[in-house]
């Protein structure tokens, strides 16, 4: 990757650990092991990681596992080079021992890619499923585990009746049971009730994460996702299209943000507890969008079909995060927005 | 006062009825005509759509990019529109040629049950920054559980609509405002609808399908189309006017464009012949109509029979061979007594 | 007489079909069934009929390269991509049942012969075994072939998400065969899924276009071939013999699957599956005339 890039995400790593690392003391000379490991998440977990090893010699080592490996071998070389960093190629269902060296567990390993939730949603409740329960028994056999974080989804809310407010984490939505759309949410509650399973009867320390919207360095604009294709259009010079009003609202969250968050989650959160990841500070979509044009510096035009109103409102409430981790955003949307676009225009070149 | 967006199909289902012999000057001609009424998307192409042309459905006249590029030329304000098959055209063979001569909507289609077919294909065009439908076609073989399945997958792939087609003409105007309904309250994105004629319910099921919560309702002008032809579009304009239906279309210059379909593209005016009205009530893809009407002649069997037969065997779109197949088979058992 | 050891890489549907194949076969002998997961449906099934398993993948054969002297790959064109070269290396011969496309092009009834000398063979695709065959018969036996197009079309429930996810490779593979074995400059192929149920079997249906044909010719060559194939694919049965209609040569053929796995509508697995057994049966009968077994 070239050194530029590499380069921003340094910044962006010092930005959110910024001159206090000690926070995350925990992790020194410990060993970190990443289910879907080479994925968005992941990805960002072995950045930082990098980036606390060689600016404040953490030495903590990271094991990331994943079925495809060539990819992120060629994503990210950087990262493959980092002495304290291992792949190890298979399928999460498949791992029968966890290393017993491994002091956490960060179980990321599951698309949120609703394509893929459709088209293969066998494959996709299984991997979920049987994944996670592989990883809590191979877990359950290390001697000096100190916590397992399980990433889930911030779709476990389901639909909220409450229009309008922000989610917080004892909010239960609803979850149609007979539908395609709920394959991915289904299997991702089902696989943090089996999380509760595990800690209750078998006692292991275990955290659930849930995240909500991303956006920066390692998405992909190919994802069928509104920030997504606004940005990948105002990037081609095509018309950012907006299919319903545009006043749906939504946040968004810098990934170095979500990585310090994850980790601060993994080495501080209480044992059987569930936090919100996610940005708190809600955006309409068109106002999203009307930014990536303003901020793209393209001529892109922003077209609001309005073809059906959308009211809904998915953002986090942050007072159960804030309140016992001290956690905070750090990057606003504008500067989401800002070095998204920057991050895209030079991959993209590439 | 509602929307309704009208996309024209005239010059691609219409290839059915002109076994796809369209010529550059009748899509020149008429590509203008629509532009001038102000029709939003305007499709082209063979009748299974891009890389279609073929000794199973029928060869073109024109290639498809001679298509596309004629039609690019004398479109200003109408979108282009273009209809694709994943299991016929591929990306590297097909599509991606087809943006370099500026489409601006791709309709990707798959038989009713198998929407998974199509996640590449939208995927790719929206990667393009370029608009994606969905296309259930042969819609009445599926329950509108079904129908909803697999139309919330195309959601998820990224298409900004889903259209279901009436491929054989076979709904009654209750059977769409159940199907159109259930999908226009379940979907986020819009819903259109794409009749045929084989009942004489094509404008009125277009009507029914606005009522159920249609946006998108496909026409062709003089109802130029497969078998008994499609909504006729100048008609679905006029009744969408009397209904305070709003689809942006100028209708003299509408009756303009329907004028230069029957005096210069049509061989004849496409009514309901006694072959398609069977195929209508038997549920065959009415693209079959002229393949059939072949294969009875060559085989001396009646083309009622091959309809019927093929009914219950529940062919789908792109098995033109199966009417060869029902044909000898009908002729040999007549033989045999 | 010593059966030709084989190994089933790959614990799937296809392997599994392949290793009652293979149980049946009397010049085969599955030495080693080899998956991922040895609680996956594929393993079990094969621990119960008493075949040797690991689960270790490819990492099997390196460490133990005497288990067997073919693979079957049925994995995925990336992991055939990697399994290729150290399979190569080791003297073991590939079937590459994935759409890799790394060795040369096989169909049983063409030229079998030839890739015996090959120690990596491709099985093109499940209607490219079906339509090739005929596409060569056309190459065959007429002139001035001017286009060849197949077509086939198989029950929905045989198209598994890869199948459904990758028809564009299907046919481009297919294409690319047809052209190949026909000598034909254009071609086109194409893929219908039904729903209908009962499932129906696979159809495909080959089509040429040229300016004059010789049917005697044709329908003697399709005759032998279709003879040809129905040897190790026994349900290969023309229901459209070759016919010359509205400007056109139309044949058409039908295959049901034997149903030792997959079910019997799955005919479109079972060709492809019967054609690598067939290649595997012929190293097994070479290697016996040689003695070297």
């Amino acid at each position: 990757m070239e050194k530029l890039l590499r380069e921003m995400i340094a910044a962006d790593c010092q930005e959110v650990v910024g001159s206090s690392p000690e926070a995350l003391d925990k992790l020194r000379n410990r060993l970190l092991y990443v289910t879907g490991g080479t994925g968005f998440v992941g990805t960002w977990i072995a950045e930082m990681v990098c980036y606390l090893n060689q600016v404040h010699g953490f030495g903590t080592g990271l094991i990331l596992l994943a079925r495809d490996l060539d990819t992120f071998r060629k994503k990210a070389p950087h990262l493959v080079r980092c002495p304290e960093i291992r792949l190890v190629g298979s399928d999460v269902r498949d791992v029968i021992d966890l290393p017993s060296e491994v002091d956490y567990v960060i179980h990321a390993a599951a698309t949120p890619d609703n394509r893929q939730h459709m088209t293969n949603p066998i494959s996709v409740m299984d991997t979920i499923t049987r994944g996670t329960a592989t990883i809590l028994d191979a877990a359950a056999n290390l001697p000096h585990l100190a916590k397992i974080l399980n990433v889930s989804s911030g779709q476990v809310y389901g639909r909220q009746s409450l229009a309008g407010t922000a989610i917080t984490e004892d909010t239960v939505g609803e979850i149609p049971v007979n539908s395609i759309t709920s394959v991915y949410p289904g299997a991702k509650r089902y696989a943090e009730t089996l999380c509760s399973a595990y800690w209750s009867s078998r006692k292991l320390p275990i955290v659930t994460a849930r995240p909500f919207a991303f956006m920066g360095p390692y998405q992909s604009l190919d994802k069928p996702w509104a920030i997504n294709n606004f940005i990948r259009d105002a990037l081609t010079d095509n018309a950012i299209r907006i299919l319903s009003d545009g006043k749906a609202v939504r946040s968004y969250m810098y990934p170095s943000d979500m990585a310090y968050w994850l980790l601060r989650m993994l080495v501080d959160g209480g044992s059987g507890m569930a936090y919100n990841l996610g940005s708190p500070y809600g955006i309409s979509l068109r106002e999203v969008a009307e930014k990536v044009k303003e901020f793209s510096g393209m001529a892109s035009e922003v077209l609001v079909r309005g073809m059906h109103e959308d009211n809904s409102v998915f953002v986090p409430d942050p007072g159960l995060v804030s309140a016992s981790l001290k956690l905070e955003v750090k990057v606003d949307i504008d500067q989401t927005l800002k070095r998204s676009l920057r991050w895209f225009r030079e991959t993209v070149k590439r | 006062m509602r929307n309704v967006i009208i996309s024209d199909a005239t010059l691609r289902d219409g290839s059915h009825a002109l076994s796809h012999q369209l010529t550059k000057g009748q899509i020149a001609a008429y590509a203008q005509a629509a532009d001038a009424a102000g029709v939003p998307i305007v499709e082209v192409g063979h009748g299974n759509g891009l890389g279609a042309s073929s000794l199973q459905v029928g060869l073109s006249l024109l290639d498809d990019r001679e298509m596309l590029q004629t039609a690019r030329e004398n479109l200003s304000r109408s979108r282009l529109g273009i209809h694709v098959i994943p299991g016929f055209a591929t990306i590297n063979n097909d599509l991606r040629f087809a943006f370099d001569y500026g489409v601006d909507v791709v309709r990707v289609a798959s038989h009713c049950t198998e929407a998974d077919i199509t996640e590449r294909h939208i995927s790719f065009t929206r990667e393009q920054g370029k608009e994606a439908y969905g296309v259930l076609m042969m819609s009445h073989m599926a329950p509108k559980e079904v129908l909803l399945d697999e139309a919330l997958k195309m959601q998820s792939y990224g298409a900004e609509a889903v259209i279901i087609m009436d491929s054989a003409g076979a709904y009654l105007p209750t059977d769409v405002m159940d199907r159109v309904g259930h999908l226009a309250r379940s979907l986020k994105i819009p819903v259109g609808f794409h009749a045929h004629n084989n009942l004489g319910m094509a404008v009125a099921n277009s009507v029914a399908a606005v009522e159920a919560g249609a946006r998108i309702i496909d026409g062709a002008s003089r109802g130029l189309g497969a078998g008994a032809g499609n909504a006729q579009m100048e008609v679905v304009v006029a009744v969408f006017e009397r209904l305070q239906i709003k689809t942006g279309i100028d209708l003299y210059k509408a009756l303009d464009a329907a004028d230069i379909v029957e005096k210069s593209i049509m061989a004849s005016i496409p009514y309901i012949s006694s072959v398609s009205l069977v195929s209508g009530l038997s549920g065959v893809f009415s693209g079959f109509s002229k393949h059939v009407t072949l294969a009875a002649i060559e085989y001396g069997v009646d083309p009622r029979d091959i309809f019927f037969e093929l009914g219950a065997r529940k062919v789908v779109g792109g098995q033109e061979d199966k009417i060869v197949e029902v044909a000898m088979e009908l002729k040999d058992r007549r033989e045999r007594g | 007489m010593e059966k030709l050891k084989v190994a089933i890489l790959g614990s799937g549907n296809i392997g599994t079909d392949l290793l009652y194949k293979v149980l049946r076969s009397s010049w085969l002998e599955c030495s080693m069934f080899i998956g991922r997961n040895l609680s996956s449906k594929g393993m079990s099934r094969a621990l119960s009929l008493g075949v040797p398993v690991s689960d270790k993948g490819i990492e099997c054969i390196r460490e133990n390269p005497e288990c067997c002297d073919i693979v079957f790959d049925c994995t995925s064109a990336m992991s055939h991509n990697l399994h290729a070269p150290l399979l190569a290396q080791l003297g073991i011969i590939a079937i590459d049942l994935t759409p890799a496309k790394l060795g040369p092009f096989c169909i049983p009834a063409i030229n079998l012969d030839a890739c015996l000398n090959d120690v990596n063979i491709n099985m093109i695709t499940c209607g490219g075994q079906a339509s090739i065959p005929l596409a060569w018969v056309i190459g065959q036996t007429q002139k001035n072939v001017d286009y060849i197009e197949v077509v086939s079309t198989i029950a929905s429930k045989s198209a598994g998400p890869a199948t459904r996810l990758n028809l564009d490779e299907y046919i481009e593979t297919t294409e690319k065969g047809v052209k190949m074995f026909s000598g034909c400059g254009r071609a086109k192929a194409i893929l219908n899924l039904n729903p209908a149920e009962p499932c129906i079997d696979m159809q495909t249906t080959v089509y040429a276009k040229l300016p004059e044909v010789d049917l005697p010719a044709l329908q003697q060559g399709v005759r032998d071939m279709v003879e040809k194939i129905q040897q190790y694919v026994p349900s290969y049965k023309l229901v459209i013999p070759p016919t010359y209609e509205n400007n056109r040569v139309i044949m058409s053929v039908r295959v049901k699957g034997i149903g030792d796995f997959l079910p019997s509508y799955a005919g479109n697995l079972d060709i492809i599956n019967c054609a690598a057994i067939a290649v595997a049966e012929e190293f097994a009968k070479k290697r016996s005339e040689q003695g070297v077994i």
